[in-house]
Formats: C-alpha cells, structure tokens, sequence
C-alpha cells in the first residue's frame, strides 16, 4: 500500500496561489475556508533580504495529533496515509482544530457565506454544494484530493505522474514546484528529491512525523 | 491579527475562546467547580452542596458544552474513543459523576453510614475528581501551545476547583445553610496559598518552554488578558478573599456582606484564571524566520 506524500521546492515556489485557487475550485470550498495557504515573511535586513514564500497544507501526519484527540473517531488515518475527517461523525468539539500544530483544519460555523451575497447562488456554487455538502457544524481540511487519487488507482493511473489522479494544487502549479507521490517507494520521485535535496518537514519537534516535505534547493 | 501575520507570528488560538467557543472555559470551570464543590462537600458531609454540584456539573457544564458543539444532537458519539481523547474519557467520568451521584445520595439519605454509602461516596468522589482535573490534561496534551504544555495546568484546575468549592459552601452557609464555617474559611486560605504558589510556579515554568511560551505569557502578565489576570485572578481572586478571611478565621467579626464578596472573589479566580489560560494560549509561526533555513 503506497504512503502518499508530497514535497514542495521553496526556491520555485513564486507565491502566485495558484495551488490555493485550484484547491478552492477544486471542492467548491464556502467563503473564507482555505485547505491549502501561501504564507510570506521576509529574514534579514536592507540591502540583503530573502522573501519567503512558503505554501503549507495539511501535512498528513504519521502520528497526527488530530487523529488521537478526536473523540468520535471522525478524524482517521487511511492505509495510504491521508488523514481524513467523516463529517457524518464529526460532532463540531474543535479539538482537532486545537490540536493541529500546523493550524490546517478549519471550522465551518455555518453555511450563510456566499461568494456573491447580492445574487442567488450561481450554478457552479450549486453543483459544489451538491458534489461537495460540508455539514454546518463540522470541521473541514484538505484531504490531498483523495478522490481523485481513489478514482485514478481504479483507472489504473499512477497519482504524482497521471493528472487525473494527482491532487489539484500539484496539477495547478505553474513553476512545478509541488511533487506528489509514494514516500514508500524508494524509486518515486519525491523519496529520491527528499533524500538527495535534504528536505525538511516543518516542526518536526512535535513528533508528527509529517508527509509533506520542503526543499530549498 | 494582520492577515499576513497569520502563523508567521506568534498566533493565539481563537477557536475555544471566540463567538461560541467562549463557552468552552465556561464548561472546563464548571466542571471544575462542581467536581471540587462535590469533594469538599463530601469532607464536611454536606448534602446540599453535593446537590448543588451535581447541579452544577450536568446542568451548568453539560449546558455550555453543548452550545458549545456544532452538531451537539451527535453528542453521544464523544464517548467512543476514551483510549486516546481527554474529551472523550472527560465526558465519561461526566457520565459516572452525574450516575452515581444520586444512588450516593440516596444511600446517604435512607442508610446513611452503611457501607453502600461509602462505596458510592468513594466512587463518586473519584469521579468528581476526575471531572475537576480531565479540563487540564485536555489542554496539557495539546504540545503545540507551549502556554499549555505544562504539567501545571491539571493541578490548577483542580486548585481552582477546590477554591470555588468552598466558595460555594461557604455561599450556602450565609444563605442559611448548616456549614462548618470556620473550617471552610481554614480551607479556603490554605487553597488560596497554594493556588498562588502554584500560579508562580507554572508562571514561571511557561517562561522556559520556549519562545511562543514566552509571548503568551507577556500577553498575560503584560497583554490583552493582563486585566482579566490581575484584576480577576490577582486582586478580586486571591487579594480580596485572603484580606477578609484571614481576620474573620482568627476571630475577627467579619460583616457577612464581605464574606459572601470573598467567596465571590474565590469563584471568580477560578473562572478567570481558565478564561486567560485558553485567551493567551497560542501556536508557534510555521516560518522558520531564520537566515541559515533560506
């Protein structure tokens, strides 16, 4: 059973969010919810300052502290690594959200929001809420478009290579600075880019064991 | 908090704190406060302060909390996992508190001294103490706020339970109750030392934890729940019931309007002290703002 990760190159990373757009689009995500985020800082001082540009996620944890706090078990870990949420069990407690170190899950107070308040809902805004019915009440986060990987595998596709099966924010980057893919298979991309680029996860401190890894090289 | 400033700074966590989440230190005080009404109640064999904190702890605690949940009628599901969430295992010490409560009472009404009461005052207890002190190991497991990564915080809530226990005691004296007053006032000023050496303690311990640690605890001796800690916690909660239960303990006749004030005073340490421990507690920055990591 493949363990799905995901390493992202820093230094090609252009901050266009286009991989936060793409994820938006994606599952139709209501107003102010964000599965995946660009962060920016700036180090250093006048005449020598690095922009950071750093885009986080969920990072899928191996030992994610979402998992073990949940108390309905909504919050799980699949075989293959991603961690899901089954808003038909999640009671809306928030520890999860508490818990995260990485601050990627979000609550979804109500379902007032709407992208466009002065008209009716648009058809796409209609079809999401069909393919994508958040429950009010629920916390939400970004499952690495485990769907599409779902279907891809039973089409045969290899997830990290083929498109269809690969998550949209990888897909949407302009500059290939996302790589999805195995952590398991010593021969996949993303194992020979962690190895031989030094990748780093962040705050391994916690214990979390993360499957998303970054590059600066 | 700036948009850009989000995890790129120190950043307070808001969920158990804002709009709804404000009841969530509301639940942890009462369970608190009716776990440690329910034991001290239990030391002075008072039955109606043992009413009063089963009271307080379905009705006030299990009220907050489920306003608290965004799919509350899916409440009953918070049980299944004790083997790894302290809400979980929480809410079933909840469960056998408020169960075994009345079989207690009714054992202490109709065979009281049998052995059947002690069991079930024994077991009561034991879960009593579990509901004052599971809001502490709930927050402690969370390592990601190092505010609250400290073995301190189970012993404070169960400090400030037993502080708003014999409040409460002490509040059902002056309105009439049979209480052992100068046993409660004895009591209240050992816990009011203890809750302030224990307050210095974890102070002091949060300094270390590292640099996030650092900044919450600005935020609370120095921030935006500087005023809710000092005026709250300090001087209503610790000063004010010390000063007048200290003269009224050695004799000293006290007007009953200031002992029902000192109990007040207690009750609001308590409540404070858990609202400004879940305001100020918050997440380190993602970045690592550093120029040897870019």
């Amino acid at each position: 059973m493949a363990r799905w990760g995901m390493v992202i190159n820093l230094n090609k990373c252009i901050g266009c969010y286009a991989c936060v757009l793409a994820c938006k689009q994606e599952h139709f995500l209501p107003p102010n919810i964000f599965w995946g985020r660009v962060l920016t800082g700036e180090v250093g001082s006048y005449p020598t300052i690095h922009k950071l540009m750093y885009p986080v996620l969920c990072n899928h944890c191996e030992e994610a502290a979402c998992v073990d706090v949940c108390p309905t078990g909504a919050s799980t870990r699949r075989e293959d690594g991603i961690v899901v949420v089954d808003y038909d069990k999640c009671v809306g407690c928030r520890y999860c959200v508490i818990a995260c170190p990485y601050q990627q899950r979000t609550f979804h107070a109500d379902d007032k929001g709407q992208y466009f308040p002065d008209q009716e809902l648009t058809e796409l805004e209609i079809m999401g809420k069909q393919l994508y019915p958040f429950q009010e009440g629920t916390v939400v986060k970004c499952n690495f478009c485990a769907e599409r990987i779902d279907e891809g595998l039973k089409k045969g596709l290899k997830p990290g290579t083929d498109r269809e099966a690969t998550p949209a924010c990888v897909n949407a980057c302009p500059s290939t600075a996302r790589c999805f893919g195995d952590l398991d298979d010593p021969t996949s991309e993303v194992s020979v880019l962690i190895s031989e680029k030094k990748a780093f996860q962040l705050h391994p401190e916690y214990g979390t064991k993360p499957s998303v890894y970054y590059i600066t090289r | 908090m700036k948009p850009y400033e989000w995890m790129t700074t120190y950043t307070p966590q808001h969920e158990w704190i804002e709009k709804k989440g404000i009841f969530m230190p509301l639940a942890f005080y009462f369970g608190s406060l009716g776990g440690g009404l329910y034991l001290v109640s239990l030391y002075f064999n008072n039955l109606l302060g043992i009413v009063i904190a089963w009271l307080i702890v379905g009705a006030l605690k299990g009220g907050a909390h489920l306003i608290d949940l965004g799919r509350p009628f899916r409440s009953w599901r918070i049980i299944v996992r004790p083997q790894s969430s302290w809400i979980s295992r929480g809410l079933i010490l909840v469960i056998l508190f408020l169960g075994i409560v009345p079989v207690q009472l009714f054992f202490s009404f109709f065979s009281p001294g049998s052995g059947w009461e002690t069991l079930f005052k024994v077991l009561a207890g034991l879960a009593a103490l579990g509901a004052c002190v599971y809001p502490g190991f709930t927050l402690n497991y969370v390592n990601a706020i190092q505010l609250w990564n400290s073995a301190m915080l189970p012993l404070l809530f169960i400090v400030s339970g037993f502080l708003g226990g014999f409040a409460v005691l002490l509040l059902v004296g002056l309105f009439g109750g049979t209480v052992d007053l100068p046993g409660i006032e004895f009591g209240s000023l050992i816990f009011l030392g203890v809750t302030v050496i224990f307050i210095l303690i974890y102070t002091l311990s949060v300094s270390y934890t590292g640099p996030s640690g650092k900044v919450a605890l600005q935020e609370l001796l120095k921030g935006k729940a500087s005023l809710a800690f000092w005026i709250g916690v300090v001087v209503l909660g610790i000063m004010l019931p010390f000063t007048i239960l200290l003269p009224a303990y050695k004799g000293i006749s006290v007007p009953e309007i200031l002992l029902f004030l000192s109990a007040l005073g207690e009750i609001i340490c308590g409540s404070s002290l858990t609202y400004v421990i879940l305001k100020t507690g918050g997440y380190s920055p993602l970045i690592p703002l550093s120029s040897d990591e870019t």
